[in-house]
């Protein structure tokens, strides 16, 4: 529907989305600002957009309060393997389902879909049971393990195969006759190749395991364990009431660092995810 | 040089047996396929199938962590599953956020994918403002909002400069569905978005063109061209969105923790209540074949729909 | 460099039979064309000596080595891809040179190699651009300098100019051509099209339908084609059939009477099919009559389609025919040049 527009509907449909884009943007302006406020500021009324004052010590009693810097390694490293295995081992299976012709592969390949069916919300309780007989529970082996090889690397699977599907078998014939074996195949032609997909299923993944709250809330026990979600939720009071500047403030540094990533990369990112095998 | 007719016999008659090595080109190449899948598959098996099958056998046992007790008791976990007064809520709690969700989620994607797709200057940066919330950490968006809701809180403050005094959002059951539908919404609503606005920008303009000739107008063109051309992305997208409002859990355990009262405890966070803080991992298993159940059966309905719903297929 | 024997080679697809037992031998050397109409198993066939599709049954000899089981890139081969292939990623120079380097070839013998392939070839600006900066006749040359930086024994060529349009095809046929004669190694080249079959080969093998239809040089082949299917295959535009029986007098087809080479007159009197290719038609006076239909000018020719007794035909003139669709002309297939088939089996009669 790409017509030209007139300047009346221009200017509406600037001012359209400018209204929209409130509550897309405040809340983070809220929280950078809020976590800069003394205490007293921060229910004032009428609310400052602008802190009147500002109070950097609230971002000191953040490291104080929790082992934060241990915490943000914890979820940052954690993330990071789970990225770097995701993108290795979805590629090579949705490699191997696109591409090769082996007995079962049909078959196989559903089993594999299987875990888009199954969440694992699904199956937290027996994951539980398994890792607790394992002597994995408080340890960051089922944030990592589960990801990477379980239901959530099956849409990335998935997002792989698509692509590797539509990528010309000329290619690989050709590098075929120019002397590489499969697996040289994979890893000089179609991997190089594939990184849209492959930078959408990072990223994908990336956000996945650190937004996980569930399973650490599951797995983990001690504060110097905990990844960044869960030890957020942790800077509360002697009465369970949450200290609001603080939580702010740990809430700025979790997101900010990512947000200017991807302020940097936008387009990257957004295009990326738009053109991988999602589009139906 | 020697011609063979099309018939003829081959220069050179020769033995056509021979010894084929075990390995041939084919046999390398399944065995190459097994091994680039044999990481997932493994993982598969051992990080969901075994897991499913072990919810199934615990679904049908009496299982106390605190008591040590681990009984089998049939369908016992299945028939308490059925009389438990509280399932009727938390079913009612799941559909109402899901269904909120879902529409809520597309109806807005594709109106923001509607917009970014005019070309105007700057459109680059609305639309990179609108997908920010997917990369802030959850949580912390989560804990802003809830930070947003609080009864003096800022929406609260600012409804209040314009002379509206707010409900106390987290306390009052509807409002506070509405907020984690809404919270959940802005979240995420960007991926769809982005979506959409591929699926928009790969719809040919010569079909418009067409339409304008014909002299259709703006209104009839989005509907008579753009959504049937559109149609297998809303599917794909409704599926996954369905799909994931199902697991939403961290943002209700920080909003709301499943309250007011029981209003917005979604299955998934009642399946954690009652496995990891009541300890009742038997009948948190037969939640949690609840909650397959209901996704596998939506998949598939949304599946089988595609036929009637998808105009068009690439 | 070395010879390629193909030998009751035969390839299906679970049940589905596609090649059915070929044999063709090729010299060291030769430029052999594979052609037939689509979905006569030609490409199936390049592909088996490149060792990209499995062999049913047979056996694919390069030089005296059976190389049935063998990986492609143990059969000392190289292959022009219809759409390239060229790896999007890697530069031009890097593409050439990346079988030699998957070979341990040493840095420097790789660079002075793709060096002498991109002089040959007219590339030597172009080296570290990207395929994507490339215009389709440079991007054709990319694929055949890496075919030929490997300096093979047999190179395979599938359709490689079916992606041009008709001006670079020209230009590209006479490329390829000359190089061939210049490095004199062995080729396999599969075309649908007969021109580029006619002009290029030393040696035509004329497929259809998963058989070997006719082996032989290009005016073997259009003088004596061994069927209906190659005569009618080679030549543009195609050579009329005229069905009828051969009598005493001549060959008598529906509404007219047809002259006869001598031999042809001992020939048992069964329905046959008569063959005349367009070209062989000449305009005389004394001629049979034939009814205009239509007048196409080309400008070296002209072509007019016209109805000889019952039949409609396609005669090809160098005259200029001002003929209007309706009128009679007078023409005269030559003798020597007339083709007789058996109605049944469509194998050559005389």
């Amino acid at each position: 529907m790409r017509g030209e527009l007139s300047p009346g509907a221009k200017v509406a449909i600037y001012g359209l989305m400018s209204v929209l884009l409130i509550p897309f943007v405040f809340p983070t302006w809220w929280m950078i600002t809020s976590s800069v406020k003394p205490i007293s500021d921060i229910f004032a009324f009428p609310p400052d957009l602008i802190p009147r004052r500002v109070d950097f010590s609230t971002y000191a009693k953040v490291f104080e309060l929790q082992p934060f810097a241990r915490q943000y390694w914890n979820s940052a490293y954690i993330a990071a393997v789970v990225t770097a295995g995701t993108m290795l081992f979805s590629s090579m299976a949705g490699y191997a389902f696109a591409r090769i012709r082996f007995p079962f592969a049909n078959a196989l390949f559903m089993v594999v879909l299987l875990g888009l069916l199954i969440p694992s919300e699904v199956t937290i309780v027996p994951l539980f049971q398994m890792f607790l007989a394992w002597d994995m529970i408080n340890t960051h082996w089922p944030l990592i393990l589960v990801p990477i090889f379980g239901a959530p690397s099956v849409f990335a699977t998935f997002v792989m195969r698509q692509f590797f599907i539509a990528l010309p078998a000329e290619l690989e014939e050709a590098a075929r006759v120019d002397g590489l074996g499969r697996f040289k195949i994979f890893w000089t032609i179609a991997l190089p190749l594939a990184r849209p997909a492959l930078a959408a299923v990072g990223i994908f993944t990336f956000l996945h395991s650190w937004n996980l709250y569930l399973e650490p809330i599951v797995f983990l026990s001690s504060p110097e364990m905990f990844t960044l979600p869960q030890a957020l939720t942790q800077y509360t009071d002697a009465y369970g009431g949450a200290m609001w500047n603080i939580q702010l403030a740990a809430a700025t540094l979790t997101a900010v660092p990512v947000l200017i990533v991807f302020i940097i990369a936008q387009k990257q990112f957004v295009e990326g995810l738009a053109h991988t095998g999602l589009k139906g | 040089m020697s011609t063979v007719a099309a018939n003829g016999t081959p220069a050179k008659e020769r033995k056509v047996a021979r010894k084929r090595p075990f390995w041939t080109m084919e046999r390398r190449d399944s065995l190459a396929g097994y091994l680039f899948i044999a990481p997932q598959l493994a993982g598969i098996i051992t990080f969901v199938l075994i897991p499913l099958g072990l919810v199934f056998w615990y679904s049908m046992h009496e299982w106390n962590v605190l008591g040590a007790r681990f009984n089998y008791v049939g369908s016992r976990n299945y028939e308490q599953l059925l009389s438990d007064p509280a399932l009727l809520e938390v079913l009612g709690a799941t559909g109402i956020f899901s269904a909120g969700l879902v529409v809520f989620n597309l109806s807005l994607a594709l109106l923001l994918a509607v917009l970014l797709d005019q070309k105007l200057k700057g459109i680059t940066v609305y639309r990179t403002l609108f997908f920010s919330p997917v990369v802030v950490s959850l949580v912390a968006w989560t804990i802003v909002w809830r930070f947003l809701l609080q009864n003096n809180g800022g929406i609260n403050s600012i409804l209040l400069l314009t002379g509206v005094e707010g409900p106390n959002w987290l306390r009052n059951p509807t409002t506070a569905m509405i907020s984690v539908i809404v919270v959940q919404v802005f979240k995420n609503v960007g991926l769809n978005m982005v979506l959409f606005l591929a699926a928009l920008q790969g719809v040919p303009r010569e079909l418009y063109e067409a339409a304008r000739v014909d002299g259709a107008p703006r209104f009839k063109q989005f509907r008579r061209i753009t959504l049937p051309m559109i149609s297998p992305t809303i599917l794909l997208t409704s599926i996954i969105t369905i799909v994931g409002s199902l697991q939403v859990f961290a943002q209700i355990a920080v909003l709301t923790q499943g309250g007011p009262g029981m209003s917005t405890t979604v299955l998934v966070y009642y399946l954690y209540q009652q496995a990891f803080q009541f300890h009742r991992f038997g009948y948190g298993s037969t939640l949690s074949i609840l909650l397959f159940v209901i996704v596998a059966v939506l998949t598939f309905v949304q599946w089988q729909m595609r036929r009637r719903l998808v105009f068009y297929e690439r | 460099m070395a010879s390629v024997t193909l030998s009751k080679l035969r390839k299906s697809y679970g049940r589905m039979d596609v090649i059915h037992g070929v044999d063709v031998e090729i010299a060291d050397g030769e430029f052999v064309v594979l052609v037939g109409p689509s979905g006569c198993g030609k490409s199936t066939l390049l592909r088996m000596i490149a060792g990209l599709e499995s062999i049913t049954g047979g056996e694919v000899l390069i030089g005296d080595r059976v190389v049935n089981d063998l990986e492609p890139k143990d059969r000392d081969i190289a292959m022009v891809f219809q759409n390239y292939a060229l790896y999007p990623h890697m530069t031009v120079a890097a593409n050439m040179g990346f079988s030699l380097e998957h070979r341990g070839t040493p840095k420097a013998e790789i660079a002075k190699r793709v060096k002498w392939a991109a002089e040959i070839l007219g590339l030597d600006e172009m080296l570290e651009r990207y395929p994507r900066q490339l215009s389709g006749g440079q991007r054709q040359r990319v694929a055949m300098g890496r075919a030929i930086v490997r300096d093979p024994q047999v190179f395979l060529f599938d359709e490689p100019l079916s992606n041009l349009d008709a001006k670079l095809r020209v230009v590209m046929r006479g490329e390829i051509k000359s190089l061939h004669q210049r490095l004199k190694t062995t080729t396999v080249y599969v075309t649908h099209d007969q021109v580029e079959a006619m002009t290029m080969a030393d040696k035509i093998v004329v497929l259809n339908g998963g058989r070997v239809e006719q082996i032989g040089a290009p005016l073997e082949l259009y003088d004596r084609p061994a069927n209906k299917f190659v005569a009618g295959f080679i030549g543009s535009p195609a050579m009329n059939f005229i069905p009828g029986q051969i009598t005493a007098s001549g060959f008598a087809a529906d509404g007219a009477l047809l002259p006869l080479p001598e031999a042809a007159h001992d020939l048992p009197p069964r329905p046959m099919l008569y063959g005349i290719r367009p070209e062989h038609f000449a305009l005389t006076s004394e001629g049979l009559a034939a009814t205009v239909e239509l007048v196409e000018p080309m400008g070296s020719e002209t072509q007019v389609t016209m109805r000889l007794g019952g039949t409609p035909v396609i005669g090809a003139f160098r005259e200029r025919v001002r003929a209007e669709p309706g009128e009679t002309i007078r023409v005269r297939p030559e003798i020597a040049s007339v083709h007789l088939f058996d109605s049944d089996s469509g194998k050559r009669a005389n």
